[in-house]
């Protein structure tokens, strides 16, 4: 028994001073499982990491050597990067990039040097696997003796907060739904923005104007989500603090696709560093957190007995979370005002041209100073419903002391604040390489890339160690995007000169020109994206990759990788219609990827005097805007008519008892969305076509027509009832009145 | 006759049932929540109250709640704070400040915890330290340039339109004005008063016509000329600090608009808080 107890720690005495002799390598365990999760009243699937969502917070100490052991039991694979960290290639954790997926009941370890400090967080990047709960923080600290280390900074108590939300919807079918234009989202956000809102808020004409322009109806956002959260949690408290005391917040937004603006209640916010990069300390009365980006925030507790809320709002204001701080009743902060979608919808029609691009004015905007969708805050544009209180009372008072709503001296940060306490210049005498890149997209077929090219139909970039890399981006889509580089850090040139922050994920507002730079100082092959994950899942990804770099052992077949990786974001949705209806059935199938389309549509009578009919279309879409979409069809129908001849508007013949044709042809989208088609069949016959299906006349009602060289005609309406069921009625030239349920997937 | 009868029986019928038809699990609790008046009570009522969910009934000379609601749906906690969202601070939340702010003059009843007060300290002090250095600086400047009263005007004329308040911005004008004709020209050095000369007579037409109206949209287009002949000025004489000549290029029906500010950052005084932001710098005015 003493022999054994004197063995055990002599044992113990040899552990420690190998800890203390050698670097300290701190490990963690990731046991990455399958769990239910109830966040909206119903029960869902998502992903837990040691059974927790987020995932445990990470915590080591510049120097330290991590070993991470992911233990996969999941039924699919996975796979974690470390977002914003310095690591050798093989570390990143991107599948079929920088190794191979982590396969169910595999273990993998991920082992580096710790060799920057900050706060930084990690997620899964294999499919939509964030979206369910694969995010965590990862707090990265300074040493004591770090000649860096602030006083008053760094030595403060601090929490880690990160952001998230959650929709009860499968993501994989939030993907789906995205690519195939379903407004079931803007229905649950109440942003259709439909032609009878628009008359009710005095705005016919500017809706009209942005159909004629080509424009689905503007937001800030894509998805509906049923919870925001903070910490895995929509209202939370860290009662640990004490009034007069000052906190750190280490804020990272882990959200999928949600940009967060940050407000506190109990006074300014400084923000003391960002992306992990420590920034001389600006005060600000509120921020925008894009995705994926970090911020470090000092707030004060004012007072005794009292905690305050820290408030999340997503920027499409639909929700909120908060986190208290402090012990006591609480103090609330004021909820941000609904966006005025109509005043945004007026900006971008009058910033867009008639050709889909957009113009800026001359107005140079970059760097988040300019704001647009400023026209859209009430809290600094002015209430839409106080305007005619207030312009009654101008005219009868002074109106220069009163308290009005609106406060036009908020500081709200913009990257042209952000200057790095150090100098943060690249070697001078390194060879300089020049790039540029247009971010594109087009709202309507949820296509993003970039120079109009997704991740598969590009190549890896070339870059060369020792080069200074400067990249110049100009967003000229319509929303705004958080692009992330991975394994370096890039100055922001920002108008800090020497100083100029250093970030690794740049948000980019439409119209904005950026330029970064960064020296290409590790090898591999790292990704460089947007990294709202529906974006990307859409393919607006690039990988840049050193040359001649050495092989990486996880990953021996590289080329074929890279195959797997492209094939990844551009994969094909499916989508299917009917209207099973008293005079027939009226449906579609269609199957499309980036550029391609398989459709297949018909119209089933319920006998042969209304006949059979289905249409095929195998096509490709065209330009950035992909209004043009050449095809080829088959067409095959079939109806009892008696030998009766029908005669076209070009005098051509045709027999509708029997048909089976080839033809070539091609839609267009012309001005208010309405699809024009044009068709030569193998039989010489001609067929033009007007259609538009979905006109939004109320937030739950669709009009739809269509009218053919052929003489025939349809018009219809649809209620929508929930996300894949309508009720329709339509009139039909060939099958006459009708009504019935529309089932949609 | 008699279906008449019927239907009011069934009217009745039905809204007697409809008024029993009260929330499922019931919960009842009084609370306190500040507030003063009638109007308070329509305003606390209206944010507790959700159909099939909660309901709250607020006595204005007790200022107790009792509120009754289901509890399986919600919670007392959450119906206080949309209360306190609304402006009213109860025995769980406080309401932020400025919701409490904007409660009608009537409703602004006396709060338990000045919030204001504790909260604004270290800031004030700093305000007070910053409003010091900067009189300091604007009184040694003005024994400098005898053209600092009209470029002060000029900017208080600036940001009366910024908050689109015509009457201010009248004012301001003429205080313009004023400044205009009390400029020392002895005091000016020859370059700086050629180019006075050339101005003077545009900027003090432009100042009265501003000064003679409170239609706002008349102002703004004599404030584009002003601005013009403000910045042939300025870019000649000598500023206390640095100045921003901006541009928006929707003003002026289209054709874009010029200002001077002393800030960096944009407040468009051609639109106001339509489009605060719209603008660009195009040239800086050194010191």
């Amino acid at each position: 028994m003493n022999k054994k107890f004197k063995c055990l720690i002599v044992f113990i005495a040899i552990l420690s001073t190998h800890i203390i002799t050698a670097q300290n390598i701190v490990r963690y365990d990731l046991t990455v499982t399958d769990t239910i999760v109830n966040y909206s009243g119903k029960e869902k699937r998502a992903i837990a990491v040691n059974g927790l969502i987020p995932m445990p917070t990470l915590t080591f100490t510049e120097g330290d050597i991590a070993e991470i052991v992911v233990h996969n039991k999941l039924k699919e694979s996975t796979s974690l990067h470390w977002h914003g960290l310095y690591l050798p290639n093989k570390e990143d954790g991107v599948p079929y990039l920088t190794q191979m997926p982590i396969e169910p009941n595999e273990t993998f370890t991920y082992r580096f040097p710790i060799i920057q400090n900050g706060t930084h967080w990690y997620h899964s990047h294999s499919g939509l696997q964030e979206q369910i709960g694969m995010y965590g923080s990862l707090i990265l600290l300074k040493k004591k003796d770090d000649p860096t280390f602030r006083k008053g900074i760094d030595d403060l108590p601090e929490a880690p907060i990160i952001l998230s939300e959650w929709t009860d919807i499968k993501p994989e079918n939030v993907h789906r739904m995205l690519h195939n234009a379903n407004d079931w989202s803007a229905i649950k956000k109440g942003t259709v923005q439909s032609y009878s809102e628009a008359i009710k808020a005095g705005h016919f004409k500017t809706k009209l104007g942005n159909e004629w322009k080509r424009m689905l109806a503007m937001d800030v956002s894509d998805v509906y989500y049923d919870k925001f959260l903070i910490n895995g949690e929509n209202e939370s408290k860290l009662s640990q603090f004490k009034a007069g005391e000052k906190v750190r917040l280490r804020i990272s937004n882990g959200g999928a696709s949600s940009y967060f603006w940050l407000n506190y209640a109990g006074g300014k916010m400084t923000v003391v560093a960002n992306d992990g990069n420590d920034v001389e300390p600006v005060e600000v009365d509120r921020l925008i957190i894009g995705v994926s980006e970090t911020y470090d925030v000092v707030v004060t507790i004012p007072n005794e007995n009292t905690a305050y809320e820290f408030l999340a709002t997503p920027e499409d204001r639909t929700k909120s979370a908060s986190i208290y701080l402090g012990n006591g009743i609480i103090q609330l902060k004021s909820r941000m005002p609904k966006l005025k979608y109509f005043e945004g919808m007026k900006m971008m029609n009058d910033m867009m041209n008639m050709d889909g691009s957009m113009d800026d004015m001359g107005m140079d905007m970059s760097l988040q100073k300019m704001d647009m969708n400023t026209v859209m805050y009430p809290e600094i544009s002015g209430h839409p419903d106080m305007k005619m209180d207030k312009r009654q009372m101008d005219e009868k008072m002074d109106h220069s002391k009163h308290s009005t709503n609106t406060d036009q001296d908020l500081v709200t940060l913009n990257y042209g604040m952000l200057k790095a306490p150090f100098p943060t210049t690249l070697p001078k005498d390194a060879p300089v390489r020049e790039l540029r890149f247009e971010l594109t997209g087009n709202m309507n077929r949820y296509v993003w890339s970039m120079d109009n090219k997704v991740l598969s139909e590009s190549d890896k970039i070339l870059i060369k160690k020792g080069e200074n890399v400067r990249i110049t981006l100009y967003n000229g889509s319509m929303m705004r995007h958080p692009m992330h580089l991975h394994g370096h850090d890039f100055r922001v040139l920002n108008g800090q000169g020497e100083n100029a922050p250093l970030k690794n994920v740049l948000d980019i507002m439409p119209m904005e020109t950026d330029t970064i730079e960064f020296l290409a100082n590790v090898e591999g092959d790292w990704f460089f994206h947007c990294h709202i994950l529906y974006h990307m899942m859409a393919g607006m990804n690039r990988v840049f990759s050193y040359e001649n770099q050495a092989p990486n052992p996880y990953l021996p077949d590289k080329k074929w990788a890279y195959k797997k990786l492209q094939a990844e974001s551009n994969k094909l949705h499916f989508m299917a219609e009917n209207d099973f209806a008293t005079n027939g059935n009226d449906g579609m199938l269609m199957l499309q990827n980036t550029r391609w389309s398989f459709g297949t549509e018909w119209r089933l009578g319920y006998h042969d005097e209304h006949g059979y009919e289905a249409e095929t279309h195998i096509g490709r879409y065209l330009g950035k805007n992909q209004w043009l979409m050449p095809f080829v069809g088959f067409d095959w129908r079939y109806r009892k008519q008696n030998g009766e001849v029908e005669k076209n508007l070009f005098g051509q013949t045709n027999t509708k008892d029997q048909r089976a044709v080839l033809s070539l042809g091609a839609e267009y989208t012309l001005p208010l969305l309405v699809k024009l088609q044009g068709e030569i069949f193998n039989d010489g016959n001609v067929r033009f076509q007007l259609m538009r299906e979905d006109i939004p006349i109320s937030p739950r009602i669709r009009w739809a027509f269509m009218v053919n060289t052929d003489k025939e005609y349809m018009t219809g309406l649809k209620y929508i009832v929930t996300r894949n069921m309508g009720i329709s009625t339509h009139y039909d030239s060939d099958m006459g009145f009708g009504f019935g349920t529309t089932i949609s997937y | 006759m008699k279906s008449i009868k019927i239907i009011s029986l069934v009217l009745m019928a039905l809204s007697i049932s409809a008024s029993f038809a009260q929330v499922k699990n019931q919960k009842s609790e009084n609370v306190k929540i500040l507030g003063n008046c009638s109007m308070c009570k329509s305003t606390i009522e209206k944010a507790g109250s959700i159909d099939n969910e909660s309901s709250v009934n607020w006595d204005k000379d007790s200022k107790v709640a009792t509120l009754t609601y289901d509890s399986v749906k919600t919670s007392k906690e959450d119906i206080l704070k949309r209360i306190a969202l609304v402006g009213y601070d109860n025995e769980s939340f406080l309401a932020p400040e400025d919701t409490y702010l904007n409660l009608p003059s009537c409703c602004q009843y006396d709060r338990a915890v000045e919030v204001s007060a504790n909260m604004d300290k270290p800031k004030s002090d700093m305000a007070f330290m910053d409003h010091s250095a900067h009189a300091n600086k604007i009184i040694e400047v003005q024994g400098a340039n005898p053209l600092s009263g009209v470029y002060d005007n000029y900017f208080a004329v600036k940001d009366a339109l910024v908050k689109t308040d015509g009457v201010l911005a009248s004012t301001k004008a003429k205080m313009l004005l004023n400044a205009v004709n009390e400029v020392k020209m002895d005091q000016l050095s020859m370059d700086v008063h050629m180019v006075w000369m050339k101005v003077l007579k545009n900027i003090k037409e432009d100042a009265a016509k501003i000064a003679d109206t409170k239609v706002i949209g008349q102002q703004r287009s004599h404030f584009h000329s002003l601005s013009k002949n403000i910045y042939e000025i300025m870019k000649v004489s000598k500023q206390e600090s640095t100045i921003y000549y901006q541009f928006c290029p929707m003003a002026n029906n289209g054709m874009g608009a010029n200002w001077l500010s002393k800030e960096e950052t944009i407040k468009n005084p051609y639109y106001g808080s339509q489009m605060m932001g719209c603008g660009k710098i195009v040239e800086t005015l050194e010191e």
